[in-house]
């Protein structure tokens, strides 16, 4: 397999459902490379998460070829998931859940550190500053379903940061924050992306909630990846403007 | 008061509280990983095993064994066949296994037939013998160690299963690992239980410990506990009344539960 600087590269990417026969994302190519923070957006059901599913080897592909750390995914898809942190899109937790927020954050972590070994200070030194990230450590013997949406939300960042990723993955991460909140991780992903190098790739449905440091954006409609280019650009487009509009309608 | 020999006494004591541990220790699990429907069929599936283990006169807690996990292993593939929701598949699987056991037990060779029946339905003091405590012991001690070792691990898998997944811990094992645990429980506990009521001591201990508290480490901690008082308590009761050990233990810890309910700080208004 010939060696290329892409940390995702998806050529001709198909996947289909389980017992379906249209597949949700078709002829998917998209090339990423170190250290770029890139937008995703589109509207409900246009593949966004299929897309970000396939990418980590939770849904497998039925055609085409995916690399991601320029290792194919289905074949090496927990040793890669080991670099990549994962942040779902909003799930509804019980508020009864047996759950402290450090625990939560700590699970981010589970995979890297691997069977047959305990926790060390070292691992709770990252936790705690993980949490301090995102403004959580006050929040760190609390039940987990006592949170609310947006607090929760910090702690689902923070379990993804908590892994010393390579690669984020972020499914809606502002969506359920208040402004001040959104321009606190907005400003933190910023800072993940410029000084520690980690490369993003984040889901949005909405525009105005894509952080100052993504340069690219990518338009995905009914599955299939309908414009890719300079953030400026597509948001400044006609193309874009028209796009919504007749989605709207 | 039934008069037992002390040895077959501490023998019968030693197994309820080993049944006791092991059913409300994977409980645990079961509750948390929603798959308290498929541990229900589980159950019935292992009552079925039993009961065709004593109608060919094989070890019952073998035929019990394979049963039990083999209904878990297939009810996913049905559900993707039939494309139906896996309760629809489950409350079928469930149905025919009852089916299976009472013709089974209609089959038992015998004049001891009844009496071997009743035990497997509703459980009976008399039927630990020492093959049974040794498995026990066994299957704790493996249940305690894949919790120490593996702590970690079902922990992220316990809060969302994806989210595990996705970090990098393979799912999928852990999730075949719990039903067969369950499987090995559900099988070792029928005799002292009840092919009808092995299940509720899977759930009852744990749905009282999640009454308390928040935090799972607590959780496992404090639902093996609740697990082996219930049983403990319902085997006194059951030898100072001969009512069946299996609803005595159910009845128990069904009290415990509501107590919890009522109890619980969980529930208590902020003034």
């Amino acid at each position: 397999m010939a060696k290329n600087n892409y940390i995702i590269s998806l050529e001709n990417i198909d996947t289909t459902y389980q017992g379906d026969k249209i597949p949700v994302i078709n002829n998917i190519n998209l090339k990423i490379e170190y250290g770029e923070f890139v937008s995703i957006i589109g509207s409900n059901g246009a593949g966004k998460t299929t897309l970000l599913e396939t990418i980590n080897g939770l849904l497998t592909y039925s055609k085409g070829l995916g690399l991601i750390f320029n290792k194919e995914i289905m074949e090496n898809k927990y040793e890669i998931r080991k670099k990549i942190g994962y942040v779902i899109q909003n799930f509804d937790i019980d508020s009864n859940a047996p759950f402290l927020c450090k625990d939560v954050v700590m699970s981010g972590k589970t995979g890297k550190i691997g069977s047959f070994r305990f926790y060390s200070k070292e691992d709770w030194d990252n936790i705690w500053y993980s949490m301090s990230l995102v403004g959580m450590i006050d929040f760190a013997n609390r039940p987990i379903g006592k949170l609310s949406g947006g607090e929760f939300q910090k702690i689902l960042i923070s379990r993804a940061l908590a892994q010393k990723p390579d690669l984020l993955l972020l499914d809606e991460p502002l969506s359920n924050l208040d402004f001040s909140s959104r321009k606190q991780i907005e400003k933190l992903l910023n800072r993940l992306n410029k000084k520690d190098h980690i490369t993003i790739l984040m889901v949005s449905h909405d525009l105005s909630f894509i952080p100052s440091g993504c340069k690219r954006i990518i338009v995905m409609h009914k599955g299939k990846i309908i414009s890719d280019g300079n953030k400026n650009e597509i948001i400044n487009s006609k193309f874009i403007e028209n796009f919504f509009k007749n989605e709207m309608k | 008061m039934i008069e037992l020999q002390i040895s077959l006494l501490i023998t019968s004591i030693i197994g309820a509280i080993l049944a006791g541990y092991v059913c409300s220790t994977i409980g645990v699990f079961v509750v948390r990983m929603n798959l308290s429907s498929i541990g229900f069929c589980m159950s019935h599936a292992a009552f079925a095993g039993a009961a065709f283990g004593l109608m060919l006169s094989i070890d019952p807690l073998v035929s019990s064994l394979i049963f039990s996990f083999f209904t878990a292993v297939i009810l996913g593939p049905i559900t993707e066949k039939a494309k139906l929701e896996s309760n629809v598949i489950i409350g079928f699987l469930f149905s025919i296994m009852i089916a299976l056991a009472f013709i089974f037990i209609n089959l038992i060779p015998g004049q001891a037939a009844s009496g071997v029946s009743l035990r497997i339905l509703w459980g009976s003091i008399f039927s630990v013998g020492y093959n049974d405590i040794l498995m026990l012991i066994f299957l704790s001690s493996i249940l305690t160690i894949f919790i120490l070792i593996f702590y970690k691990e079902l922990m992220a898998i316990m809060f969302n299963r994806k989210l595990a997944e996705s970090s990098g811990i393979n799912t999928k094992l852990f999730y075949f690992a719990v039903l067969f645990l369950t499987a090995f429980a559900v099988s070792l506990s029928i005799r002292i239980v009840g092919g009808l009521l092995v299940f509720a001591l899977i759930i009852n201990p744990t749905s009282t410990a999640y009454q308390f508290f928040y935090d799972f480490k607590k959780i496992i901690i404090f639902s093996p506990l609740i697990g082996i008082i219930s049983c403990s308590i319902g085997f006194l009761i059951s030898l100072y009344t001969d009512f069946p050990i299996g609803a005595s233990i159910v009845i128990i810890s069904a009290i415990f539960f509501a107590l919890a309910i009522f109890f619980s700080p969980k529930r208590k208004k902020i003034k």
